[in-house]
């Protein structure tokens, strides 16, 4: 059996065959994956019955893992799953589908925009690892955006113009955006701005990338309503269809990302079905920009 | 001279040539025109060196005109345009003639016309026609782009046309500034920044043809927890603005733009607003629009 990567599109994406991720890997397998990522950005691999357990242990391949505190308005004693397995389910605690109103679903809701996982963190994420345990049969789709394509398609001039900009990032925003205020001052201390800047140079390819998620609120020294219309104009054309790939689940898909290169979001569904996402994260190794004091 | 409609898209986009609109207008030019926008949702006229005083009697021939928000707003000393509240200064000028400020109030309250409306959804009558007149344009950038929102909803499945047929938004003018950031201040305005409802799909009066009554004014929908409208409403928005419901207008000094907000969203896209002028006056076709759905005392 041996590891190969099929493009997806003619931007990015793999498919990987000929490995099984419940198993330990070799340290070929690993160096080939990493290779996969850092050329595809994200690379889907079909019928992987992980538990959570080896979805952790085949995570940690590639750095530490994320601890999930900090990333959701869930308290860690109604959480469904262990604190390194981020729940991207539309379950509660008792695994029931969440109410129209739950305050959950309504914080989850903001997965519907474009973002890049924990660009609201200082140190931001490096993979995320998704595995689809129930998925549903319509809708529920995972889309990517390649930020080193649109990087690359945008004019000189507006190169020239980002090339130093930095942003502020923050759950606080992206649920702004979708009208979900309805934080308490703990939370809203957890969900402190952070700073990214907003091109980006991968470690390994030295290639560019636009850093952009919803969780922006705004640009260091810009007027808050100047940067937001900026930034929906940058996230307009870097999500513009030939930079993208939608993701069909299956069961026991597992698909990862870089998120340094990539945006994603998951589309409608009829969420009164359970879709049951569990996510590992393989935490980033620094800081993109210096935080403010 | 007689007057032709050339279409730009199928069915979207229509160039008029040979009419002079600085002049009185016959009732047949008058009909065609409406015949022409009603068909097109858009209209171009190049070369009219329109004054405000021309524009609004040109303007005045398809209805009453509209007096604007920010006019209303603002105080007199303000206005650069004067007492004419009906005419809208589209400007990135103060009262004096000089570029705005990079944090002026006014400059940030008018960026959120980048984001794709229609014109005064945020009334119980939505505008019928704008008009947009081109007095000094930019090098680069400024374009203004339109979505055709009769295509955008013929492109539907069925079953989102099924979920939306019956579906009511809420509109206010306080939704699009918070967007991007922009918190709209009271000052005894309340009853002008209050959410007025509409049909999210409308019919056009003229054609009978059902459109899209979208606009990033809308800040809910009637019965839906708020983020889950939202949610829904931009994936509406992004898939009404894909390329092919699309014109991006170019301007030239002169040009007259026409519009029926009933069947179009536009907005207006960036350029150097710090070092260039673009000044453009707007007139707006009032009470002709989509109308309110009143709103059921017991439900408040």
């Amino acid at each position: 059996m041996t590891l190969t990567i099929h493009q997806l599109t003619p931007v990015f994406a793999g498919k990987v065959s000929g490995v099984d991720l419940t198993q330990p890997l070799s340290r070929d397998a690993v160096t080939a994956i990493e290779a996969g990522m850092d050329r595809y950005a994200v690379l889907v691999f079909h019928d992987q019955k992980l538990t959570d357990a080896q979805q952790q242990v085949f995570s940690r391949n590639f750095g530490e893992l994320e601890h999930t505190g900090g990333g959701n308005i869930t308290k860690m004693t109604d959480r469904r799953l262990d604190p390194y397995m981020a729940d991207v389910s539309n379950l509660d605690k008792d695994h029931r589908p969440l109410a129209r109103d739950a305050r959950t679903r309504m914080f989850n809701l903001g997965n519907r925009l474009w973002h890049s996982d924990s660009s609201f963190r200082a140190v931001p994420a490096k993979y995320s690892l998704l595995s689809g345990r129930i998925v549903v049969d319509q809708g529920g789709q995972t889309q990517f955006a390649d930020m080193r394509a649109a990087y690359d398609a945008l004019d000189k001039a507006t190169k020239a113009e980002i090339e130093d900009l930095v942003c502020e990032h923050s759950l606080i925003y992206s649920r702004g955006t979708l009208g979900f205020t309805d934080l308490t001052d703990e939370e809203r201390a957890m969900m402190r701005p952070v700073r990214q800047r907003l091109v980006r140079t991968h470690p390994v390819t030295g290639r560019k990338s636009l850093f952009l998620s919803s969780h922006i609120g705004t640009i260091v020294g810009w007027p808050m309503p100047e940067a937001r219309a900026f930034i929906r104009d940058l996230a307009e054309h870097a999500t513009r269809r030939e930079f993208t790939y939608a993701h069909t689940w299956r069961q026991w898909d597992l698909v990862m990302w870089d998120n340094r290169q990539l945006m994603h979001r998951v589309t409608r569904f009829d969420d009164t079905q359970v879709r049951d996402m569990r996510r590992t994260t393989v935490a980033g190794d620094g800081l993109t920009v210096a935080q403010a004091a | 001279m007689t007057m032709a409609i050339q279409p730009l898209h199928a069915g979207f986009v229509g160039k008029v040539s040979g009419i002079d609109i600085t002049r009185p207008l016959s009732r047949d030019e008058v009909a065609s025109i409406e015949a022409g926008v009603d068909c097109y949702a858009v209209l171009v006229f190049h070369d009219q060196p329109l004054t405000d005083e021309q524009q609004c009697i040109f303007s005045q021939n398809f209805g009453e005109l509209e007096v604007t928000l920010i006019g209303q707003l603002s105080k007199p000393e303000d206005r650069r345009l004067g007492d004419r509240l009906e005419l809208g200064d589209i400007s990135n000028l103060d009262a004096r003639n000089q570029v705005r400020a990079r944090d002026d109030e006014k400059r940030m309250y008018a960026l959120a016309n980048r984001l794709w409306h229609s014109d005064a959804s945020f009334r119980a009558h939505g505008a019928g026609y704008t008009l947009l007149h081109a007095r000094i344009v930019p090098s680069k950038g400024g374009n203004t782009e339109f979505a055709d929102m009769r295509a955008a909803y013929d492109a539907l499945d069925a079953a989102t046309k099924a979920e939306i047929e019956d579906l009511v938004c809420e509109h206010s003018i306080l939704f699009s500034r918070e967007q991007i950031g922009f918190a709209v201040r009271d000052d005894g305005n309340a009853d002008k920044l209050r959410p007025v409802r509409h049909r999210l799909v409308s019919i056009h009066p003229a054609t009978g043809r059902k459109s899209l009554y979208l606009a990033s004014h809308i800040g809910g929908i009637v019965g839906w927890p708020v983020p889950e409208a939202r949610a829904f409403i931009r994936d509406l928005m992004e898939h009404a603005t894909q390329p092919q419901f699309l014109y991006a207008h170019a301007w030239r000094t002169d040009d007259l733009v026409m519009w029926d907000n009933r069947t179009t969203m536009h907005r207006a896209r960036r350029f150097d607003d710090l070092r260039e002028v673009r000044d453009m006056r707007r007139t707006s076709i009032k009470g002709t629009g989509v109308a309110a759905v009143p709103v059921p005392v017991a439900a408040e």
